[in-house]
């Protein structure tokens, strides 16, 4: 990323942002999380950062808990972004599915995996667990093995308990 | 007449043959019917809503219209062989043949049935 | 009088090695790589690992059509009851194989949502183990497969079923 670009979007974004830092030239922007649909907005629409190349969640352990990060691709500058927003457990974050298509799935994920919510999501429910799955297994104080490891396994098919 | 008996003994030895194996295995297989077993098939997941579904009407009426000009075309055959021996009344004939079986085909062209879409 | 109380006398022994000559040189299996033993797989069934040579010539994708399912992979909690559903859709007889440390035993993953073996859901007939396998590991799976048929008597599996 430029210099002139850089300081371009440090500009733009100045009140909205709680912190920011470079490291080995990749910029990352931490922001408020009632900032983050207005800030992903001007980086798409103004700085064209078209691409959400991923969006994950992060557990941290101390408080606010959850961090959700964006990773942003420009395909027009060839450059790419990072935005960073800190989540307490049980806050909901407001969705961008409507920005990015794949963001839709993402979000999903990180529901699923964390327990971060997200508001105004069209379908918000698991996607790789199974649907009656306790728990949020990446959490930091949730177990490898999972609660019920000991338990045998059984699979009961639909048409046999119709 | 009688180089043709070989053929339909053979035609009927392997009807018979085919018929032997499709029942021998019908009565003499064994059947372990189960409720898993005998639904649908889709990958392993259940199915939503009705497995089967209407083909769409033109595949028949296609194979309808090749029906009939085939058998057309299959009449042309043995004319052709012994054309030259018919002269101009035999000509004409296969002409009047073929142009009412071509008012067929302008009507069916004309009505819309060789749209695919 | 049942097929299974027949004593095994001489004409009952030959049609069972002839059934099971049968059924042990043509067995056709089912695709069912879920991981990465999938590709091991597929290279037994290319042309420098040939399993065709011992019979399966086809790898049918369909359950209806096959006699030996390859669970080949790792099978998390999601997949389970695809894989069942799956086995109870093929016709018997029906053989399967756990191709892999995963569908032996759950492997390196110890975790919420891996199914520790294929063989907590389905009953599974010879067990190959490694991470991944190699194509001619598959092979003599398939081998012992078939000296299984070889030795299957009218008491385990009826030949004729008359109604």
């Amino acid at each position: 990323m430029t210099e002139t670009r850089k300081n371009s979007i440090l500009e733009a974004l100045k009140g909205r942002l709680v912190s920011a830092y470079e490291f080995r030239e990749e910029l990352t922007l931490i922001v408020k999380k009632e900032d983050v649909r207005g800030v992903l907005r001007t980086l798409k629409e103004t700085f064209s950062y078209d691409m959400l190349t991923d969006l994950c969640g992060v557990d941290l352990r101390e408080p606010p808990r959850f961090a959700v990060v964006y990773h942003l691709h420009s395909m027009k500058y060839g450059d790419r972004i990072r935005v960073k927003v800190r989540v307490e457990d049980g806050d909901e974050v407001e969705t961008v599915s409507d920005m990015w298509g794949c963001a839709d799935w993402l979000e999903r994920e990180a529901y699923d995996m964390f327990g971060i919510r997200f508001k105004g999501h069209p379908d918000l429910r698991r996607i790789l667990l199974t649907d009656d799955f306790v728990g949020y297994p990446l959490r930091k104080d949730f177990p490898t093995e999972g609660y019920d490891f000991d338990r045998p396994f059984e699979v009961r098919l639909e048409e046999e308990m119709a | 007449m009688r180089e043709y008996v070989s053929v339909l003994i053979t035609l009927l030895f392997a009807g018979f043959i085919a018929a032997l194996i499709v029942f021998l295995s019908h009565f003499l297989g064994e059947r372990r019917p189960g409720k898993v077993k005998l639904a649908p098939y889709e990958c392993g997941a259940t199915t939503i809503g009705p497995t089967r579904r209407r083909l769409a009407i033109r595949y028949y009426l296609f194979a309808m219209l090749f029906l009939v000009f085939d058998i057309e075309v299959i009449f042309l055959y043995p004319w052709a062989v012994i054309t030259r021996n018919l002269r101009l009344f035999g000509f004409f004939e296969m002409f009047v043949f073929i142009l009412i079986l071509f008012a067929g085909y302008l009507y069916v062209w004309k009505k819309g049935a060789l749209e695919w879409e | 009088m049942g097929v299974e109380e027949l004593e095994r006398n001489i004409i009952v022994t030959s049609l069972e090695r002839l059934v099971n000559w049968g059924r042990k040189y043509s067995i056709w299996p089912l695709t069912f790589g879920l991981a990465c033993c999938a590709l091991e797989f597929m290279v037994a069934g290319s042309a420098s690992v040939d399993m065709a040579r011992f019979g399966s010539e086809v790898a049918r994708p369909s359950p209806r059509q096959a006699d030996l399912m390859i669970v080949a992979g790792t099978l998390t909690k999601k997949m389970a009851p695809m894989v069942k559903r799956i086995y109870e859709q093929m016709a018997e007889p029906k053989w399967v194989i756990a191709f892999g440390a995963c569908a032996c035993t759950g492997g390196i993953f110890r975790t919420y949502n891996v199914v520790q073996g294929v063989d907590q859901i389905i009953p599974v007939d010879v067990y190959v183990p490694g991470c991944p396998p190699r194509p001619e590991s598959f092979i003599a799976a398939l081998i012992k497969i078939q000296e299984k048929i070889e030795k299957e008597t009218v008491r385990e599996r009826k030949l004729i079923s008359i109604p």
